[in-house]
Parts: C-alpha cells; sequence; structure tokens
C-alpha cells in the first residue's frame, strides 16, 4: 500500500509539469493578450485607454517574450520562491487572490455534496427496492426535472421571486454588515442563512444523475445469491442493505472523489456567477477572459493538483471500501 | 427625443445640450459666501470633538470653491449603492469619484470650469498654461495639495521612462512631452514644445487627471529618487520591482488599484475605505474630512456619508437589484434599450425613475468597409466610391430603425448631432434615402454587372462579390442584429455579405492586423468631435477601421503605416491646424473644411444616429440630474458633481 503511494506521488510530479505547460499554452492560444482584452473591455464602456500606456503596458508585462521564456520565468518563480507572479489585473500577488476565495469554495462544495448525498442515496435505495411503485416513478419524475432544468435558470428564477415578490436580499453569501466583518457565531449564522439558496440549486442538477446510478447498481446487487442467503440467515432487511448491497453500490460515489476536488473550483461556475458568490469560481472564469495568464495558470496548476490528489484518494478509499478491488 | 430640444434652440456652442439641464445649470459662485460659518457632518463634528481630527476651519482652504446644488441645499447621511461589474470596472468608480482634475466640464459639456486650478492664463500661441492653484487645499490625510504635488506628478512620476516608457499622449504635443515648473506654491507653468489649444478641454477628461493623481509626500516613498531605501520596500512588499510597488500603492488613472489602496491620499470627495481588490464582493468609500467644496450655505461636501458599491459577476443580478430597489443610481451596465421596458415597468416596485442619456456618439452602427484590405481586388472594390454609394442606398434605414431600435432614431451618416453648432448636413445625410434602384445602376456602372449562378453580382475580375463583417455578439447585440437586416437589403441588390461574429480580442487583433475585410461599432464624435474624430479622417490608430494603415502613417509621421490619399492629408494638416487654434469660432471654420473633404470621399457608412441610453435614480436620491450626456470625456455622473446628490429620507 505505501509502496503504492509513494509511486502515485512521484508520477504527479512529471503529471503536473506537463499539465502546467499545456494550460499556459492553451490559455495563451486565444488571439491577442492580456492588454488587448484590457483595452476590448475598456473599450465596452467607450472608454478609451491612452495609446502610449498601453503599449508600455505591454512591455511592462513582458508580453512581448517568447511563450517558453515567459512559461519558464513563471515556473522558476513557482519552484524556487513558492512565487506564482502577479495578477496583471489587480496588480496583487497571484496566491493571496486565490487562497483568499478558497476558504467559501470549500465550504459551499462540500455543504451541496453532503446534501447531493443526502438525497440521493436514500431515494436511490428507495427507488431499487420499491422497484415500479408509485413513489418510484414519482421520484424518478422529479429527479429527470431536477435535471433537465439548467442550474443558471434555476437560480435566475429563484433569485427573481425571492427578490421581487419577497424582497430578500439576492446574491453573495453574506448580509453587507458580514460582508467584511470577523468570523463570528452571528456571522456563520448569516452565512447559513444565504447559503441554502445555492447549495439546492447546485443539489438539484446533481442529485439526479447519482439516484439513477444508485438506484441501477442496488438493482444490480439486490438479485444476488448473497443477498439471498443473508435474507435467509434472517437479517433484518435494512441492517442487510446498509451492510452488503449499499456498500458496493457506492463504489461509483467514491470514485468520483478524483472529481469532486477540481469541481470545487470549477464545477459552479455559471451558478456563482449567477448568484453573485465569492467562490474561487468567477475569479477562474474572469482571469480566463481577462487573459491574465499568471491568476488563471495558477488556478488551472491547483485544478490539475487536486484532479491528482483526488484520484489517489479514491483509489486508496476504494481499496478500503470495496473488497473486491486490490492495488496490486 | 432629445434632440428635438436641440434643434429647436440656437447654434451657439454655449447652447448646445441646453435641454440637459431641465432645472437650473450647476454653477460656481464668487468663492467665499460664507465658508467661515461652515457645517460639517455630525460623524466629523464628532470626531473633532474627540480630538481625532482638526476644526472644519483649519481643513477647508480659506476660500472654498462653492458649489450651487442641483435642486436644493442637502442633509448629510446616507449611503448610496450604485453597481460594479467583477472584473475590470475600475471607470465605474473614476465616473463617480475620481474626477477632481486641475478643470472639469460644465453640465452641458461644452465649457471647461475652474476646479482645482481656480483660474488660469493660456499665451496666445496657446503654448503656456498657467494655472493657479487653490489656497489652502488638503490631500484627504491632511497634508496640504500645492505646485509641487503637480510638478511631482508630471516630472518625476509621468515622465520617468521607467514608470512610463512613453509619456501619456496628453502631455506630449509633436513628440516632446511637457514641461511642468512651479512660479510658487499655488502657480505652475505648463510649457508644450507645440501648440496645443485643446489641452484645457482634454485636462477636463478622465485622462487629464495626472497632474492631481500623486501627492508628493506619501508616492514619492516610491520612487529611487526619493527614498535610498526603496530595494528593501520592495522585497519587503514581496513585488518584484519598484514600478510594481509605485503602482500598487499609488495606481495610475486607469487601473484597478487606483482604489485598493485606503492609504494613499487623494483629493476625491471620497477615500477608500474597503478596497477594489480581486477577492472583493464590494467597494466602500468613506467621505474625505478634508475635502475642499462646500454647498452655497458653506456646508462641507459631500453630503453623503458612504458609497457603496456591490459587485456583481452578471448583469442579469444587477438588473434584479435594480428593480428590487437596491440601488440608487446606476446606468452602467443597465443602459441598453432592451432593459427599458423592463425597468419602466418596474418603476414602481424598485421606487426609481429614470435617467436619460444623451449619445456622445454620433452613429449607432458605423460600417467600415477596409479601403487598405491586403487584396488588391478587395481593397479595390472598397475603394470604389460609387460602390459604397451604392451599399450605403440599398439599405432600408427605416426597418432597421422601427425593428432594431424601436424607432428611437433616425437615419444618419456621420458628423456631429443634429442641433450641434458644426452640425454638417451633407455629411451627416448624404445617401440614407432607401434607393435599391439607384443602387443597382451604380453598381452596374462600377463593373459589378455580371451575376453569379446564386443571383448575386460578380467582381470585373469574375470573382463573386462577398465580404465579412466583424462585429462582437456579446458587446452589441443590436449590432448584429441590424447587421442581419442590412444583409437581407444587399442581397436584394445582389450584394453577399457575411455577418461575423467573433469574439472581442479577435476583432482587435483582427483590426490590428489590418485582416478584416469590414467591420462596425459605434462611430464616435457626435458631441465630441474634437475629442474623437476617427470617422472625419484617419484618426484613430485602432477605431479608423476604414484605413488602419494610414491612421499609423499619420501617429507616426510618415514612419509607420501607408501614405494616405490626398484628401487625407489635407485633412491631417486641417485638425492640426484645428488643434492649435483656440479660438472657437475659428477652430469650428477649420472643421466645417475638414468635415467637406470628409463629406466627399464617403468613406464609411451609417445607418442610423445614436440612440440613448437610461438609467435609474431612486426617488429619494435628489440633486440629480435627469439627462446628462453619456460619454467617456464626460465621465458621468461625475461630472454632475456627485458631492452634492443627498437623500431626503
Amino acid at each position: 500500500m505505501l509502496k503504492f503511494i509513494v509511486k502515485r506521488l512521484l508520477w504527479m510530479i512529471p503529471s503536473l509539469f506537463a499539465v502546467s505547460f499545456l494550460a499556459f499554452v492553451l490559455i495563451q492560444l486565444p488571439p491577442g493578450d492580456y492588454v488587448t482584452t484590457y483595452i476590448a473591455t475598456l473599450a465596452a464602456s467607450n472608454e478609451i485607454i491612452d495609446q502610449n500606456t498601453a503599449a508600455s503596458l505591454r512591455e511592462r508585462f513582458g508580453l512581448g517574450d517568447p511563450l517558453l521564456i515567459q512559461y519558464f520565468k513563471w515556473i522558476w518563480g513557482i519552484i524556487t520562491e513558492g512565487d506564482f507572479g502577479i495578477s496583471f489585473e489587480w496588480q496583487q500577488p497571484v496566491s493571496g487572490l486565490i487562497w483568499e476565495r478558497m476558504a467559501l469554495t470549500l465550504i459551499l462544495a462540500v455543504a451541496s455534496l453532503l446534501a447531493t448525498w443526502a438525497i440521493a442515496l436514500p431515494i436511490g435505495v428507495y427507488s431499487a427496492v420499491r422497484k415500479y411503485s408509485i413513489g418510484d416513478y414519482m421520484f424518478t419524475a422529479f429527479s429527470f426535472l431536477g435535471l433537465s432544468i439548467p442550474s443558471f435558470l434555476l437560480a435566475l428564477v429563484l433569485m427573481y421571486i425571492a427578490a421581487v415578490e419577497f424582497g430578500q436580499d439576492v446574491g453573495g453569501l453574506f448580509s453587507p454588515q458580514y460582508e467584511t466583518a470577523p468570523w463570528s457565531l452571528a456571522k456563520m449564522a448569516d452565512l447559513l442563512a444565504h447559503l441554502w439558496l445555492p447549495v439546492i440549486i447546485l443539489a438539484v442538477s446533481s442529485t439526479a444523475s447519482l439516484i439513477r446510478v444508485m438506484r441501477a447498481n442496488m438493482l444490480d446487487e439486490l438479485p444476488k445469491p448473497y443477498v439471498t442467503t443473508a435474507r435467509a440467515k434472517g437479517l433484518s432487511e435494512f441492517r442487510l442493505l446498509t451492510k452488503y448491497p449499499m456498500r458496493i453500490a457506492l463504489n461509483p460515489f467514491i470514485s468520483t472523489i478524483a472529481w469532486l476536488l477540481p469541481n470545487l473550483i470549477s464545477g459552479s461556475v455559471v451558478v456563482a456567477i449567477v448568484l453573485n458568490l465569492p467562490t474561487a469560481a468567477p475569479l477562474l472564469l474572469q482571469a480566463l477572459m481577462a487573459q491574465d495568464m499568471y491568476l488563471a495558470g495558477a488556478f488551472v496548476l491547483l485544478i490539475c493538483a487536486l484532479t491528482l490528489i483526488g484520484s489517489l484518494i479514491s483509489d486508496i478509499l476504494l481499496a478500503l471500501v470495496d473488497p473486491r478491488i486490490r492495488l496490486e | 427625443m432629445h434632440d428635438e430640444e436641440f434643434r429647436s434652440r440656437g447654434v451657439t456652442r454655449r447652447t448646445i445640450l441646453a435641454g440637459l439641464s431641465a432645472t437650473a445649470a450647476l454653477s460656481l459662485v464668487p468663492r467665499g459666501a460664507a465658508a467661515a460659518e461652515g457645517k460639517e457632518a455630525p460623524q466629523l463634528a464628532a470626531m473633532v470633538k474627540d480630538g481625532k481630527l482638526p476644526p472644519l476651519a483649519e481643513r477647508l482652504p480659506p476660500k472654498p470653491m462653492v458649489v450651487t446644488p442641483l435642486e436644493k441645499v442637502g442633509t448629510y447621511g446616507g449611503s448610496l449603492r450604485r453597481g460594479l461589474r467583477g472584473s475590470s470596472d475600475h471607470n465605474g468608480i473614476l465616473r463617480m469619484v475620481g474626477n477632481q482634475s486641475l478643470v472639469r466640464w460644465n453640465m452641458e459639456f461644452t465649457e471647461v470650469l475652474p476646479n482645482l486650478a481656480e483660474r488660469w492664463e493660456v499665451s496666445a500661441d496657446a503654448t503656456i498654461f498657467t494655472f493657479h492653484l487653490i489656497p489652502g487645499v488638503k490631500w484627504s490625510d491632511g497634508h496640504p495639495f500645492t505646485a509641487d504635488d503637480v510638478v511631482f506628478a508630471i516630472e518625476d512620476c509621468v515622465k520617468n521612462t521607467e514608470l512610463y516608457s512613453s509619456t501619456p499622449a496628453q502631455l506630449a504635443v509633436a513628440g516632446k512631452p511637457v514641461l511642468v515648473e512651479k512660479i510658487d506654491d499655488q502657480t505652475v507653468k505648463f510649457t508644450f514644445a507645440a501648440p496645443n489649444a485643446l489641452y484645457l478641454e482634454n485636462l477636463a477628461t478622465p485622462l487629464g487627471q495626472h497632474p492631481t493623481l500623486f501627492a508628493k509626500h506619501y508616492c514619492s516613498k516610491f520612487l529611487p529618487k526619493y527614498n535610498s531605501n526603496l530595494d528593501a520596500d520592495v522585497k519587503a512588499a514581496g513585488v518584484s520591482s519598484w514600478t510594481e510597488l509605485f503602482r500598487a500603492k499609488c495606481g495610475d488613472i486607469e487601473i484597478p488599484s487606483r482604489w485598493s489602496n485606503p492609504e494613499k491620499p487623494v483629493l476625491d470627495p471620497w477615500v477608500v475605505k474597503e478596497p477594489y481588490s480581486g477577492g472583493a464582493t464590494r467597494v466602500v468609500m468613506e467621505r474625505n474630512p478634508y475635502f475642499w467644496q462646500v454647498d452655497t450655505e458653506g456646508n462641507q461636501l459631500p453630503y453623503i456619508d458612504e458609497l457603496n458599491f456591490g459587485i456583481s459577476q452578471d448583469v442579469e443580478s444587477l438588473m434584479l437589484n435594480v428593480i428590487s430597489g437596491k440601488i440608487d443610481i446606476q446606468e452602467r451596465h443597465i443602459s441598453v434599450l432592451a432593459n427599458k421596458p423592463t425597468l419602466s415597468q418596474n418603476m414602481q416596485k424598485g421606487d426609481y425613475r429614470l435617467l436619460s442619456l444623451v449619445p456622445s456618439a454620433a452613429q449607432q452602427c458605423q460600417i467600415y468597409l477596409n479601403m487598405t484590405h491586403k487584396d488588391p481586388a478587395m481593397r479595390k472594390m472598397f475603394a470604389d466610391k460609387s460602390f459604397r454609394q451604392a451599399l450605403s442606398l440599398g439599405v432600408n434605414r427605416q426597418e432597421i430603425i422601427d425593428i432594431v431600435y424601436f424607432g428611437q432614431s433616425e437615419p444618419y451618416q456621420t458628423g456631429p448631432r443634429p442641433g450641434h453648432p458644426w452640425y454638417h448636413e451633407k455629411l451627416a445625410r448624404q445617401f440614407t434615402e432607401f434607393d435599391p434602384d439607384q443602387a443597382n445602376a451604380l453598381l452596374d456602372k462600377a463593373g459589378f454587372d455580371k451575376k453569379g449562378q446564386n443571383g448575386m453580382r460578380l467582381r470585373p475580375d469574375g470573382q463573386p462579390v462577398f465580404f465579412a463583417i466583424d462585429v462582437i455578439p456579446t458587446l452589441y447585440p443590436d449590432l448584429v442584429d441590424t447587421l442581419e437586416l442590412v444583409k437581407s437589403h444587399w442581397a436584394e441588390i445582389g450584394i453577399d455579405m457575411k455577418v461575423n461574429t467573433i469574439e472581442r480580442a479577435l476583432y482587435y487583433t483582427r483590426g490590428d492586423d489590418n485582416a478584416h475585410d469590414a467591420a462596425v461599432w459605434p462611430g464616435p464624435g457626435g458631441l465630441d468631435p474634437m475629442l474623437d474624430p476617427r470617422d472625419y479622417f484617419a484618426f484613430h490608430p485602432q477605431g479608423s477601421r476604414y484605413a488602419i494603415p494610414w491612421t499609423l502613417w499619420y501617429t507616426s509621421n510618415g514612419a509607420k503605416g501607408e501614405e494616405p490619399p490626398e484628401s487625407q492629408k489635407k485633412r491631417f494638416k486641417l485638425f492640426d491646424e484645428a488643434r492649435s487654434t483656440a479660438d472657437i469660432d475659428k477652430r469650428g471654420a477649420i472643421m466645417k473644411q475638414l468635415f467637406d473633404l470628409a463629406a466627399d470621399e464617403f468613406e464609411t457608412v451609417g445607418i442610423c444616429l445614436a440612440v440613448g441610453g437610461f438609467g435609474i435614480i431612486r426617488n429619494n436620491l435628489r440633486n440629480v440630474p435627469e439627462k446628462e450626456p453619456d460619454s467617456w470625456s464626460w465621465p458621468n455622473p461625475g461630472p454632475a458633481l456627485p458631492q452634492q446628490f443627498t437623500f431626503t429620507s
């Protein structure tokens, strides 16, 4: 086991280099550079930047250098000093910008994950055990409805209702008075009061597919002989379900942990933008759109690192949970 | 329509846009009215009482600038809510707060008024400008603002080649940067290498804020010349060079970091409390206790305690905030015509009234056919004046106005807006009638008389007449609709065109590389024909998209680009002459000659007069003009002086 983990960790190093280089190239691929996009953004409001200033911006950011040199300058800074560079747009160190938003991102992602699982697991099990019952059909219908409504649309509709009909504060994760206040119990309560809306919206879309997965897996397991045996031995139905078939059926949930971690950052972009959530996702999108290379590059690097770590975690967990899986 | 009002009035420069100021225009009464009896905001008074702040009389200049409130003398208090977008929206703050230059625009966008300079003298040849600053003005940290600050800002900062590898265009004439000298504490002299008659007007625009942007006592800490210990400070701050540190601390006119350092002394009515930075969800600014303007009763401005800019990632959620009454004044991002029905319907619910914007632009949809196309056959086709005339005559403008612009416009080519003293009938109206027969006849005569199998015309070399027009759908969705209609109109006269919807950075790159067939953009120059004449001759290296190489030839004095035809060269000369003519009537006469030449050449094809936008003002917010120019040069609502906006409840 230990050998496996060490081997996997060592493999991550070259993968990260390859991926970071690809990411850097991809970010640079669209035509123009940060200064072009910057000028274009200003022009969108009919605002003008001085021509001479634009030229000196380009020089200052080293945008004239060849791509390889820009990449090596960047990666060298990360390796030697842990310096992810400066965000062009904000003139702030990239690392500060990223960590600032990660805590809330984590809270939101974990909360919606828990909500999704809390809804999907019991319903999936119920639908499988009571196959083709009225309850099964109802849950199926609702879950497909949830799957088919785009989450941004749901977000907009719920926001409209909350804002216009009930005069509620919408958007953001805090009331104005807590936005910059230090953490306290009152601020936690305020966060919880705002968190339910994005959590519901994010959970609705992912619940449906998980219900189907859970139902299908359970249906695979239920007719198997070991279930019949256990039942014949007089195990209570609940104990039986949770002890054996559910454990096997959980397999896909665990193997998706690898996607879960990167999803923290990039999974909820559209919803986060519509709902104006101060998570990492909108910042990543902005950085990509503005061709703010170092900021976007750092995000992509972080996402890749999280994917690699995530797949390691799910492999280890799978080995622990599913007795059929061996690492060798 | 507001333009009706313009037309019914006289045509002197002073009265254009008179319609803007339905109530009395903001004006300045002679200083020193009742300043000694000045009153201040309760919070500041409390701080004075606690000894945390010097008394008002010590904070205000001896004779502070007096501002006449638009409707009435206001009351202190309140937090004004306004929206920003997530990224690169720093100019949303600039427009509201940062218009404290040496001079400023009047409400009508016609005349330059004193601001931090109480008066000035201009030499007869418009090369020397001497500004007299208001004595006793203080930065927001209480430090005096003097001629030294102005000299420092230009000589040490803007002319520092490590900080600005080239001097901003406004401050350099004939390739040489301006020379700024201190005469005494209150007097500074700007000397240009050549006549620069437009300098005062330029100084009133946002790009003219450099002279008052950097406080010497603070920003000199980040220049090697004044701080021998700078290297250590750069290391400590974790940045890679002193220029980066300078920008992070002192900002520049148009970068987000201008609003990210609460320590930076400013001359604005409000100072940053919660900064605009990458992670911010809002920006809060609080009143500047040293602000140097008072109202007619001697009350220190601003009236409003605090500005609260919420940051929305998405314009739709900004609209929701507006209609649910959570925004006090907003026109930025929501001002497009398509939002008008929603905004009008919800006026009661949101408790707001509408604000109308008079565009400074001339043209809603200017079509730039690339007359310097890289392909010689395309170049020949676009350079043919009768080809362009035929295209213009083949457009059914009224249909476009009715369908896309809800009837709120009129057929137009380009030129100063109707009612402007420099309005030019031929430039504005030629070839705007819908006449497919004449268009067909012109095309036949110009050698495009053969047709291909699909019924579309062929060029004399046998290739089909076909070109693409670049447009950015995310930026100007209305222009895509307009072009689709134009496409159908042109198909009727046998011209095949493709509406090329592309991403905006690509749009710019294609323009910079001269790789486009044609492009559209709203054409400026309606109220600001001197500041942005890009459609009257090849003036703007990114905007004059009918001939970018010509603009390069002009801006590089013939070193780069491509030599333009005689008519363009004549216009370059005329414009340079107008730019160095201080007398406004003489300047108008010169510009008329330029417009005559532009009308004869007919280089751009316009569709209709630029349509006005909208905004909202909450009903309890007063002293706000209900109609204002919409322009970057008149950075609305800044010149309407937000420091005298006030809440009634």
